[in-house]
Order: C-alpha cells, then sequence, then structure tokens
C-alpha cells in the first residue's frame, strides 16, 4: 500500500528530470555469503523443493560468483508445541552441491535416509527450520516457520498504462485470510515483485492493478505467484524492492544494507546467547524462508 | 535573573530623570497608497538617537524636551527632514513619496548605518521585494525562497526540493510566517515555486540567529513576511504573464483613506499544452491572497487576510494528488498609548493533502488544522528601551490520514489513522536596551508549554520501548504494542515545560564597526518526519508526545560588522555553533506514510552544526550586489539506547552508524553565492548569480548481491559520500520601455536564463541494473538543463 504512494510520487521528478548514466567508482569490502534460501511450498506436491543456491557478494560493479566451497550445509528441523517452544521431534536434511561449480545445493540423494522433506510434516506439525552453514571457518545460521498463502482468484488483462503507451496492466484478486497481520509477497515474474499487507482490507475480497513496463505480444504466458510471509519477511522483501526499483531521485529512502535472516554464528557457543552487538561487521545475506505460494497463469489474447 | 534585576534598575534610573521627556509617535507610510512601511528610520540626529517603525508601521520616540530637525528615512523613498517643537507629547503621521527611478546614493547613509551597527541584532537578513523581482530564477518567476538561498548560511536540497536549510538545520525548523500566520509548507510543485506572490509581500526578514523572544517553535530559523495591506488612495493592478504561470492583483480604497482590499492570484497553466504532447498528466498549481483593511481611527486598525492554495498533480486519472494550505487571519491594531502598541491575531490555518488512487480503488485525506490566538505588546518606553511581551496560544489537530474506498467494488475498507491533538502555548517578554553609547543588549525569556492531548487509540509498549533492536541480526525493528488506550481530548497524555532565554550584546567600536553576540535557547514541539532525501508532500507533521521529546537548541554565534565610510560597503561575518537535542533519525528501512505508530520506527538523537558565514555587499552605485560565503558542518549521531541488561538484553546497541556522528543530509561545507546587479540607464538592468556549492552527502553501494531474480546493491554507513558539486550561473536582463509621461501603464520585459552553461547537476545518484544489458549501472538525476524564459510584467 505504501509502496504505491512513494513509487507514484517519485514520478513526479522522473517525468521533469533528466538520467544519464555516469561513471563512478563504488568502495569494495571481502565478500560475503549470500543465502538465497526462499524454498515455495506447492502443497500439491510430496516434497518441499529444497534448493539453497549460495553466492558471494562482490563490489558494485563486478561479477557475483557462487559458492562452491561451503564446508557444510544442513537443516535442522525442530518440533515446536503450541506456545512455540521446542518439544518434541527433530530431524536433519542434509544437503550437497550436486551439480558442482553451481552453488546450488539439494538434499543429498547419497544418504541411506530420505533428506528431502514431506510436504505433509509441515502441514501436520508446528516445525522450526534452522539452516546452518559453514563456510571459510565461519558459521552462518538462519531460522524460520512456515506461512501459508492464499490461492489467487482471478487474474485479467486491463487496458490502462501508466505513463506513455507501453506497458501492460494486470489485475489481481485474492482474498485475505480472516486473521490479521497477514502479508502477502506477489512475483509477477521477471524479477517484478509486490508486497502487501492486509491492514486496509483484512478478511475481505481485495483487487487491484499491477503494471508491467513491458508490451507483451498476444500468446504470452504470465505466470504470476502469490507468496506467504511472516513479517520480518514482509519487511526484507519489501526493502529489496524499494533498492531495485522503487523510488529513486529526490525522493529516495536511506538506504541500508537489507540483512535477511541469515546470522553469523561463529563465536557465539550456543544457540542461547543472542549478542552480536559487538561485532556488528560480520554478517550473512540473503534470506531463509519457507512458505506456501500459489501460482496462476495469465495468458495475453 | 541577575540580568532582570539590572534592567529593572537602569529602568528606575532613566525615569528618575528629572529632564522632562516627551514621546513623538505615530505611523509611516507610503504617500500614494497608505501602505504603512516596515523599517522606516526616524532619526534626531543631534541627539544621535533614533527609531525604527515596527511590522506596522508604528514608531515612538521618547525625548528630552527641546525643537529638534527629525529626519525618516527609507531605501527607495525621498527623505523627510522636519522640524519639531517638543515640548507635549505628539502624534506626528509621515507619509513618504518614491525616489525617482535612478538609484541615487542616498543620503545621510552615515546615520542609517549607524542605527543598524548599534543595534544587538545580528544573523538577520532583510530582502527587498525589488530584489526578489530581481534574481533570475527558473522559468523565470521570481520567488522568496530561492531568494533567500542566495544569502550566507542558507541552502536548499537541490532544484525539486521544497524548503530550506539554515545554518545547517533541517527543513522543519524553520518558522515561516505569512502576516503571523504559520504556513506547513512553503511551495507548490514539490518546489518548484514557492506559496509566496511577490506583488504581494511588502517585506521578507529572515532571522538565522539571535532570535528574538517572540518568536518561537522552530529551531533553526524564522522567516517573516509580510503582506501588503491595499492601497486606500487609488485603485491599481498590477501583474506578470510567464512561461509557466501568470499573476494578477487588484487593489484598492473601498472608503477612501480608510478601508481598502487587495486581491491577488497566481495559477499556472502549462498543463493545458500536455495534451498536445500526447501526454495525460497534469501538474498545476493556484493560489489567491485576498486582503481587506479598515482603518478604524487613529488608534485602530482592522486586517482580515485569507490565503488559499492549492496544487494538483495526475497521472493520467488514476492517480490524482491535491494539496495545499488555507488561512484565515484577523488582526486588531490598537494603540494604547503614544508608547504603547498592541496587536492580536487570530488565526485559522488548514493544510490539505489529498490523493486518489483510482487503480487500487481508494480516496486518502490527510491534514493538519489549528486554530492560534497571539497577542504582542510594544512598549516604547525610551529612545533606549523598548519592551516587547506577549502571548501566544496554538490549538492543533493532526489528521495522519483517512481512507476511503472510492467505489462500490474497492476492497478498501475504510479506516482513519489516529488523529492526534496537541495544544502549544508561550508567554514571552524581550527586551531592547541601549546601555551607552557603544553597548546595546537584547535579552528576553520565553516561557513555553506543550500538552499533547488524549487521542482514540494509544499503543503502550513493554518497558515504553516502541522500537525493538534484536541484538543478533542487529536491526531496530517495531515493537508490538501491548495494549492500546483510549483517552479523551481533554487528558494529557505528555506535558512538556521549557524555559527559553535568548541573549544578544551588540559593541560598536565606532560609527562603523561592531562586534556583536549572541545566545538563543529554542524548543521546537512538532517535527516534520521526512526520511526521504528532499520532503514529500505527504510528509506527517507529528507533535511532541510520550514517545517523541521536543527538540532543544542551543545557539551561539558571534560577528563582526563594518561599513565603509560612505556606506557604499559593508561587510558581515559571523561564526555560529548549533547543539540540537532530540533530534531524531529512521531506523533503516522505517516506512513513515501511513503510519499510525511513527515512534516503531525512529530512534533518538542529537545533532550539531558550526561555521562561519562571510557577506560583503555593494550597496551603492548602478552596480550593486553581494558575494556571500559560507563554510559549516551539520551532523548528527543517533547512539544505541541504554536498556537493562536485566530483562534479557545484553545492553549493547549498535544506534544508527554505530553511534557515530554522520553527515545530515543536508550539509554542505562550502557555498558560495555571488549576485550582481547593474543599472545601465532608465530602460535597461541587467542581474546575474553564480552559485558554487559542495555536493550533498549521498550513499553509495559497497557492494551487490542476488535473491530470487533480484540484482540487489547494498550500502555501508550513511552518509559518507558526496554527489558531485553544484555549481550553476543565471543571467537576466529587465527592459522598461520608456513611458510618456501620464499614462499610469507600465511594464518591464524581462528575459532570463537558468543554468546559463547547462551542468547538469546532480539531484541524486541511483544504483540500478539496466532493464535491457542487465548490467549494473549509476544513474544521475538532474533537473533542469539551461531553460530560457520571457516575462512580461505590467503595473497600473
Amino acid at each position: 500500500m505504501k509502496k504505491w504512494f512513494l513509487y507514484f510520487l517519485v514520478c513526479a521528478t522522473a517525468l521533469a528530470g533528466c538520467e544519464d548514466v555516469i561513471d563512478v567508482e563504488t568502495p569494495s569490502e571481502d565478500p560475503r555469503l549470500v543465502v538465497e534460501g526462499l524454498l515455495r511450498v506447492d502443497t500439491t506436491q510430496m516434497f518441499i523443493p529444497v534448493e539453497i543456491k549460495l553466492t558471494q557478494t562482490s563490489n558494485f560493479f563486478g561479477t557475483i560468483e557462487p559458492v562452491t566451497d561451503v564446508d557444510e550445509i544442513v537443516i535442522i528441523i525442530q518440533e515446536l508445541n503450541e506456545d512455540g517452544f521446542p518439544e518434541g521431534s527433530t530431524g536433519t536434511s542434509s544437503l550437497t552441491q550436486l551439480d558442482p561449480g553451481s552453488g546450488i545445493y539439494v538434499p543429498d540423494p547419497s544418504f541411506d535416509n530420505d533428506q528431502r522433506i514431506p510436504v505433509s510434516a509441515v502441514l501436520e506439525a508446528n516445525l522450526e527450520f534452522t539452516l546452518v552453514i559453514s563456510w571459510r571457518g565461519r558459521r552462518y545460521a538462519a531460522q524460520t516457520r512456515y506461512v501459508p498463502s492464499v490461492p489467487i482468484d482471478e487474474l485479467r488483462v486491463g487496458d490502462n498504462t501508466l505513463f506513455g503507451d507501453e506497458g501492460t496492466e494486470v489485475i489481481v484478486r485474492f482474498t485475505d485470510r480472516p486473521e490479521e497481520g497477514d502479508f502477502y509477497i506477489f512475483d509477477f515474474g521477471f524479477g517484478n515483485y509486490l508486497v502487501t499487507e492486509d491492514t486496509f482490507y483484512n478478511g475481505q475480497e481485495f483487487e487491484f492493478s499491477y503494471f508491467y513496463d513491458e508490451e507483451f505480444e498476444p500468446g504470452t504466458a504470465l505466470e504470476i505467484g502469490l507468496l506467504g510471509a511472516d513479517r520480518t519477511f514482509y519487511n526484507y522483501m519489501d526493502l529489496l524492492i524499494e533498492q531495485t526499483n522503487g523510488a529513486q531521485g529526490p525522493f529516495q529512502t536511506p538506504v541500508a544494507t537489507v540483512r535477511g535472516n541469515v546470522f553469523d554464528v561463529t563465536s557465539l557457543d550456543n544457540d542461547e546467547v543472542v549478542d552480536n552487538a559487538q561485532q556488528p561487521d560480520t554478517f550473512g545475506l540473503g534470506y531463509f524462508a519457507i512458505v506456501q505460494e500459489f501460482r496462476s497463469t495469465l495468458t495475453i489474447e | 535573573m541577575r540580568l532582570f534585576l539590572f534592567a529593572f534598575a537602569l529602568l528606575a534610573v532613566s525615569f528618575l530623570n528629572a529632564q522632562n521627556r516627551y514621546t513623538l509617535s505615530g505611523t509611516v507610510s507610503e504617500a500614494n497608497s497608505n501602505e504603512t512601511l516596515i523599517g522606516v528610520s526616524i532619526l534626531v540626529p543631534e541627539l544621535s538617537t533614533g527609531a525604527v517603525t515596527n511590522e506596522y508601521g508604528f514608531y515612538s520616540l521618547t525625548l528630552p524636551e527641546g525643537t529638534y530637525e527629525v529626519v525618516i528615512t527609507y531605501l527607495g523613498f525621498q527623505d523627510i527632514r522636519r522640524e519639531v517643537t517638543l515640548n507635549s507629547s505628539q502624534r506626528i503621521d509621515f507619509q513618504m513619496g518614491e525616489e525617482a527611478e535612478q538609484l541615487d546614493e542616498v543620503i545621510l547613509t552615515e546615520d542609517v548605518e549607524r542605527l543598524d551597527i548599534r543595534k544587538p541584532q545580528m544573523s538577520v537578513s532583510a530582502l527587498s521585494v525589488e530584489t526578489i523581482k530581481r534574481i533570475p530564477v527558473v522559468l523565470g518567476e521570481a520567488d522568496v525562497i530561492k531568494s533567500i538561498i542566495l544569502l550566507p548560511g542558507v541552502t536548499n536540497a537541490g532544484e525539486a526540493s521544497s524548503g530550506f536549510n539554515v545554518r545547517g538545520g533541517a527543513v522543519d525548523q524553520n518558522l515561516i510566517l505569512l502576516d503571523e500566520a504559520i504556513i506547513f509548507n512553503s511551495s507548490h510543485l514539490f518546489g518548484f515555486f514557492s506559496v509566496f506572490n511577490p506583488d504581494a509581500i511588502k517585506d521578507v526578514k529572515l532571522f538565522k540567529g539571535g532570535i528574538p523572544a517572540r518568536y518561537g517553535g522552530r529551531v533553526s530559523s524564522v522567516l517573516e513576511i509580510f503582506q501588503k495591506e491595499g492601497n486606500s488612495k487609488e485603485f491599481h493592478m498590477s501583474g506578470g504573464i510567464g512561461a509557466v504561470a501568470s499573476r494578477l492583483l487588484a487593489e484598492g480604497p473601498i472608503v477612501k483613506d480608510k478601508a481598502a482590499f487587495l486581491i491577488g492570484g497566481r495559477a499556472s497553466y502549462a498543463h493545458l499544452f500536455t495534451p498536445l504532447f500526447d501526454i495525460d498528466n497534469r501538474a498545476y498549481f493556484y493560489d489567491l491572497n485576498t486582503k481587506l483593511n479598515y482603518k478604524v481611527d487613529d488608534r485602530n486598525s482592522l486586517f482580515l487576510s485569507g490565503y488559499f492554495g492549492r496544487d494538483l498533480f495526475s497521472i493520467s486519472d488514476l492517480f490524482v494528488n491535491t494539496y495545499g494550505n488555507a488561512v484565515i487571519n484577523f488582526r486588531w491594531n490598537h494603540i494604547f498609548s503614544d508608547k504603547l502598541f498592541s496587536n492580536l491575531s487570530l488565526i485559522y490555518s488548514d493544510y490539505y493533502y489529498g490523493l486518489e488512487l483510482d487503480f487500487v480503488g481508494f480516496e486518502w485525506d490527510s491534514g493538519i488544522q489549528n486554530f492560534n490566538l497571539k497577542y504582542d505588546l510594544k512598549h516604547y518606553l525610551s529612545d533606549k528601551l523598548q519592551v516587547n511581551y506577549g502571548l501566544n496560544s496554538i490549538y492543533y489537530v493532526f489528521n495522519p490520514g483517512k481512507i476511503i474506498p472510492n467505489g462500490e467494488d474497492s476492497g478498501i475498507i475504510e479506516e482513519q489513522l489516529t488523529k492526534k491533538y496537541a495544544n502549544e502555548n508561550a508567554v514571552y517578554a524581550d527586551v531592547s536596551h541601549e546601555i551607552t553609547d557603544k553597548i546595546s543588549l537584547g535579552y528576553g525569556l520565553r516561557i513555553s508549554q506543550f500538552n499533547r492531548l488524549g487521542q482514540d487509540e494509544f499503543f503502550v509498549y513493554e518497558n515504553d520501548n516502541p522500537v525493538d533492536f534484536d541484538p543478533f541480526s542487529l536491526v531496530y525493528q517495531e515493537a508490538t504494542p501491548i495494549d492500546t488506550l483510549t483517552s479523551g481530548r481533554g487528558e494529557t497524555l505528555a506535558n512538556f515545560f521549557n524555559l527559553e532565554p535568548r541573549f544578544s550584546i551588540a559593541y560598536a567600536m565606532n560609527d562603523r564597526n561592531s562586534v556583536k553576540a549572541s545566545y538563543t535557547r529554542m524548543a521546537q514541539y512538532l517535527h516534520l518526519l521526512s526520511n526521504t532525501s528532499s520532503p514529500t508532500p505527504l510528509d506527517v507533521w507529528t507533535p511532541s508526545g510520550p514517545y517523541v521529546e521536543p527538540q532543544l537548541l542551543d545557539q551561539y554565534a558571534l560577528g563582526y560588522f563594518r561599513n565603509s565610510k560612505n556606506g557604499e560597503y559593508s561587510i558581515e561575518t559571523e561564526v555560529f555553533y548549533k547543539d540540537v537535542q532530540n533530534r531524531i533519525d529512521y531506523i533503516d528501512g522505517a516506512n513513515l506514510i501511513a503510519n499510525n505508530a511513527i515512534e516503531q520506527v525512529i530512534l533518538n538523537g542529537e545533532a550539531r552544526a558550526y561555521g562561519w558565514e562571510f557577506l560583503l555587499r555593494k550597496n551603492n552605485g548602478p552596480l550593486t550586489g553581494w558575494l556571500a560565503y559560507t563554510l559549516s558542518r551539520s551532523e548528527q549521531r543517533t547512539p544505541g539506547r541504554d536498556l537493562d541488561i536485566d530483562n534479557g538484553r545484553s545492553g549493547m546497541e549498535t544506534g544508527i552508524n554505530l553511534g557515530e556522528w554522520y553527515s545530515t543530509p543536508y550539509d554542505k561545507t562550502h557555498d558560495i553565492t555571488l549576485f550582481l546587479n547593474y543599472e545601465l540607464n532608465k530602460k535597461w538592468s541587467f542581474n546575474a548569480n553564480f552559485i558554487y556549492q559542495t555536493g550533498q552527502p549521498t550513499n553509495y553501494p559497497i557492494g551487490q548481491f542476488q535473491f530470487e531474480g533480484l540484482v540487489v546493491p547494498y550500502f555501508g554507513l550513511r552518509n559518507q559520500e558526496r554527489l558531485p558539486d553544484f555549481n550553476r550561473l543565471d543571467i537576466a536582463a529587465t527592459l522598461r520601455p520608456s513611458n510618456p509621461t501620464g499614462k499610469k501603464f507600465r511594464g518591464e520585459w524581462v528575459f532570463s536564463i537558468y543554468n546559463v552553461y547547462n551542468r547538469m547537476n546532480a539531484a541524486s545518484i541511483n544504483f540500478r541494473q539496466n532493464q535491457d544489458t542487465g548490467r549494473n549501472e549509476a544513474v544521475r538525476t538532474s533537473i533542469f538543463g539551461i531553460v530560457p524564459a520571457v516575462t512580461y510584467n505590467f503595473r497600473f
């Protein structure tokens, strides 16, 4: 909701101003670990598609390399009781890089026990997932819980455009979950995301328009996904979107490092001690989340 | 306290003086319009004393019995010399006639400057309306705000920004008064134009420091603008036709010499041409100034004025944005005696901001209303002692926003963000005291008080902490309220009380040199929360409360002032140091728009600014102008809070930028301005201004990473880099065709070129991935290249 405000505010100056690409030198720092751990759960499937992609940061004008030299990468599963405290069974899922040099880690098929995570586990019990990675002498951890989503009720093409004649309007309709505090992420493909929260339409059916910059050929099939999210993941995607194609120009909000939920836990003796204040410079980037996704396809006529 | 006792002692002494003293008082106005004149000097050279007219043209001078020559002098007008025999208190009103068009040397410049040298008021800049109209600005539209930026110590955030920064202060720290009424948003069209119609303005003054006790509520500056009241002698019209906007003003008598009206309007019309270019977007503004004045008798005048301005910006009807100020103002001047002048103001103001987003299905309304009562008394006890005192009370209603579905099929639920209410009160006493021939003092005290009143929903947090710090991820996040309270308007959520002493002293070494020093303490209870580089109309004014402390300022300034022998040149130089407690900053990724709980995203810190200003003016001759240079630093610090370890916290927080000092977004190290005006002859005059400023602080990414198909830049500490230096040259030429005598109609053509050498000054630099090539790039956005314009101004 709020993003729409800023997005259009920007246009005032975008219309009047000129944009030129210029040469600047940006500072560098040592590469950091980036975790692409968004697992989209389709509840009609048997297993969660566990695929964690690890890369490193680079200078803004450099190239992003995959991380291929991980010592250990594993997902720890802990059952929680009604109050959210650990109680009950635990399990692990070990991951390995099947395709050497790709940086993509999947459940290790070489184990005797099936390392894949079944969807039924997530639907039946209250689970907490912790991703642990050991890389270049440091240990990283990320924790998450499963968040459900809602299906897309309708998708159709509209005939409005925002600026000039280029662009495609897609009208989306969905119904919010009855509880308060629901967050959603729309994946419109081609790196286009939209985040929304249910403050102004709690429990209601809600319809809005999304504008693509491109004009699509008739016959193109657009795949649109609706993912669930908790507040932290919502904030994370919100900031990412802002930093990639959100408010620009004089109305930009102060930028920062968008930290995800991946922490450097090397010097912590156990997971109970929660203090990184002494070492603000060690951290990992990216996000580990397990959320439900509903996908719909819209074919342009 | 001691200072007050000292003052009383001196007062007593002056009263005990045996000689009879009588008071000469009255008003000074313009002969052909009855418009009162502000700041006119009434001098008695043989006694080396004098007075100055106040904001309503009133002066009062108490002298010993005798016969004197009194000289009335004011720039642009012919001097009046009158012999006055003072053997009883007298009222003499003076009417001044305009000077011939040539810029002759002002006679008796010595006496004029002497007065300024001795007055303890420092850090103030006055701009005449004529100068404002001469300064070439973008699209040929004269603009008050763009003009004050040419003065030392004043900058702004760039060409598309509204507001201005004074001595390293933020834009919400400027008190903007239009005929005593507070204006919240001083610009149209995102900063391209200001809300002040230059034709309607009589006087502009900017106080950067040494702020007298009669002003309060904002900590960096006071921009005081008085408009014309209306010509009660004869009917006149004036206006201008420009490339983007035009203006028209009409004024005239309702009852000759007693009552008059003034009505002026401006409107822009560039949007009428956009359909020709197949653009379906519109942006326009209009404003209207209306004034009525009625001179009841010699001692009473009534003024009723209204201002209404609106901006509209729309993108093909899918997105429509309207906003603007509306102010209605009633004032009553009452002269109690020849020594006591008073003004009562009753003001209502409404700042409205609305949005309609058709494609999402809602309408958004927000705004701030205030009712203001002011009573100011000016007591001219003697020619050496003047006391101003009074009170000020404001009641505010803040509407942070109301969202309404705009149709039946909209999925939006109507919701009102909690309205906030507050009451700000102040009493003050302000003394101007000439102790000896060489030493003048100004001292005063303002006592201010702020009540944050109850509201419908008020959140309560655990340990009173609305912001959570996660010591693991070192991220600040909004805390979830543990309770919501409802309180009535009569209850108080928070109460603040502040003493604001003000002190200034001037030491005149001789007629032409003086040294001045001042100390100012001020409190600010309203804050404009904006975390964009430039304020947007969506920014919300928030009152202080249980989670937001008032900003408290201490400013120290020291200056040296010198005039050359014939007043041709003057030099003003000052150093200042400012310290602001409780300066807010925002957590990373804070979303302030439509936020019903702002306290969840802000952190408390402090700010400071210090610098040196230098101004060299040439006042006389065909070539006039000034050179201004400011060297300054403006920074802030937001350390982590101290939290108790017992409640499960480690006690260590990183704060913002690791608790270190960092540049504010408006920190500009060097600021140089050169303004020149050359009067070639009666027909032609030329102006130029050159500005050079260090680039604004900005952020460059220290790296990039990818996530789910997005390539994301990431950043380190705030405000470490700078945009490229800003510089620009503007020139203008004014042609006044010869006017056959007898014709009332006068016109002039203004030809201007903004940004003569077409420098693309960076308003911002953004980092993103190119859509087509997939490569990362840095993109500079600049607003104006070279812009020539022609404006035609007329008057009859």
